[in-house]
């Protein structure tokens, strides 16, 4: 190979490199369309990541002892990695470290039912889950 | 091997024996010595002391996760016999079968005359301790085919794994232990007899299967002289190995009938693999999994539940490969649950039992975190076989 179309190829990997933890990886259609369904839902028009945060980090009575908050397998950070009761990793829940969480609307309503209901023995509201979003969209 | 050495075992030169008439300590340096046991009889031996001793502390001692050694122990122990069979039948005076091994009536004369101290001294095997070697290598090879159908029926693998159930593996597991304590007795017979002939003849036995002579004595009882053939001996035993060693590597290469599952169903592996082990289906029955996934709404104090559509089909997978559908270990010894808590494994008597001897602070470690979680351990405990030799409880789960 000769000396040009290596340097050509250099630059590009190079380019690629640099040029990939620019992109934004909050924008993402499909999560912003869970959210925009959560905002009909709840029949607001903005959710505020501080009350998600705060949800996001209360202990919450009602739901089963062993499991009182969002932070007990998720950790108080949830930029970290998590473990569920038995010990298996969970990915970080935050959208910086995870740009695939919130994007399958499925799995989403999936883990709010089971884990609204572990931790407060109840469904949550729009309102809550629209906030924990824009909550874990933020950071 | 040395030709020379075998061939010269007997008879030595008679200008030589007259020292033997004087009294005799045994650590007379003139004594004149023969040589009996030729270099194949004592490295096998001290090789098959070796093995066996190997065999016997990771069978009884350090239990199933040495099985690999064990394995490995009774190979060679195998190998080792069958070639002192072949050299029984080839090798000199003091080897042959035919040289040592006594009728009824001669053995029984050999203890009457040793209650009577009257008995002769044979420089060979007696023949009470002929016998002993033939009882020896007898329960070696019982051993060694009780032990191949265990490692079949129970492991799933081996020579056997395409022939033998879990129930015979299982079965003849016992008659395994049963001829290995055998094989404990007749070495404590074997060491006591050796003891016994070394004060009643005045020579260290233990050592003679060292330098391999001994002395020389007027009125010794020897075995009729037999030129060894050591070439074709171990043209014999290459190609008996040889030979055997294909057969087994055949056998082993046969399918396997009533394994568990292989790979795991994708959308199984991740829905149940998103909070715990994927555990495999052959585990429990699937009467048990039935009830399982009726209840995912409350599945060990977690909400679990799966839309109707994944749920069942989850479950249809998991029934088509219950444990009703394999042969393994673990799909049988899982099979007695524990009545108040059907739907756990680590609640069964088997994992109890099985788990009594880890200490908490292994289960509560990093590493493994919840008993759970097999794998931390179990390095195949997805594919529902959880053999023994592939458990390695991490180091740092053990500070």
């Amino acid at each position: 190979m000769k000396l040009f179309p290596n340097l050509i190829l250099s630059g590009t990997l190079l380019a690629v490199a640099l040029g990939a933890p620019i992109q934004p990886a909050q924008a993402d259609p499909a999560r912003d369309a869970i959210i925009a369904q959560f905002k009909a839902q709840a029949g607001v028009s903005s959710f505020s990541a501080a009350r998600g945060k705060k949800f996001f980090h209360a202990k919450h009575a009602g739901g089963k002892p062993e499991t009182p908050s969002c932070t007990t397998c998720h950790t108080n950070d949830p930029r970290n990695f998590g473990k569920t009761r038995v010990g298996k990793v969970i990915d970080p829940m935050a959208v910086s470290r995870n740009p695939q969480r919130f994007t399958d609307p499925k799995k989403v309503a999936k883990w709010f039912r089971r884990n609204c209901k572990t931790v407060l023995g109840r469904e949550c509201t729009a309102q809550e889950k629209g906030d924990i979003l824009t909550y874990l969209s933020s950071i | 091997m040395d030709d020379a050495e075998m061939q010269l075992t007997f008879p030595m030169p008679t200008n030589r024996t007259t020292i033997a008439n004087k009294p005799m300590p045994s650590t007379d340096r003139n004594m004149t010595t023969r040589p009996v046991w030729d270099l194949f009889i004592r490295s096998f031996h001290w090789l098959l002391v070796t093995a066996i001793t190997i065999g016997a502390v990771t069978g009884f001692i350090l239990g199933p996760t040495w099985l690999r050694m064990h394995l490995i122990a009774g190979t060679i122990a195998v190998v080792l016999v069958v070639a002192r069979i072949i050299w029984g039948f080839s090798g000199g005076s003091f080897a042959r079968f035919a040289g040592f091994v006594a009728g009824p009536r001669e053995t029984l004369r050999h203890l009457a005359e040793l209650r009577r101290a009257s008995a002769p001294r044979h420089v060979g095997h007696n023949p009470a301790g002929g016998w002993m070697i033939l009882f020896l290598l007898g329960m070696i090879l019982l051993l060694a085919i009780t032990g191949t159908t265990v490692l079949g029926g129970v492991f799933k693998t081996g020579p056997l794994g395409f022939a033998v159930s879990y129930d015979l593996g299982s079965a003849v597991n016992k008659v395994h232990k049963l001829l290995a304590w055998g094989l404990l007795g007749l070495i404590a017979l074997h060491i006591a007899g050796a003891i016994y002939e070394s004060l009643r003849t005045r020579e260290n036995l233990p050592l003679t299967m060292i330098t391999g002579r001994k002395q020389a004595r007027p009125g010794d009882h020897l075995p009729p002289s037999r030129a060894a053939h050591p070439r074709s001996a171990a043209l014999i035993m290459l190609a008996g190995g040889a030979l055997g060693t294909a057969i087994g590597l055949a056998l082993a290469q046969k399918p396997v009938p009533h394994l568990p599952i292989t790979p795991l169903d994708p959308t199984y592996a991740q829905e149940c693999g998103d909070c715990h082990i994927p555990f495999h289906p052959s585990l429990m029955s699937a009467q048990r999994w039935r009830m399982l996934m009726a209840s995912l709404d409350s599945h060990f104090g977690e909400d679990a539940s799966l839309d109707e559509e994944t749920r069942k089909k989850l479950e249809d997978w998991m029934v088509a490969h219950a444990a009703e559908t394999v042969d393994t270990k673990p799909a049988h010894v899982f099979a007695q649950a524990n009545p108040e808590n059907p739907i756990s494994l680590t609640a069964t008597p088997f994992w109890k039992t099985t788990h009594k001897a880890i200490p908490d602070k292994v289960f509560k470690s990093k590493p493994v975190f919840a008993r759970t979680n097999c794998a931390a351990c179990h390095k195949d405990a997805e594919t529902g076989m959880f053999y023994p030799s592939n458990i390695e409880i991490p180091a740092e789960a053990q500070k």
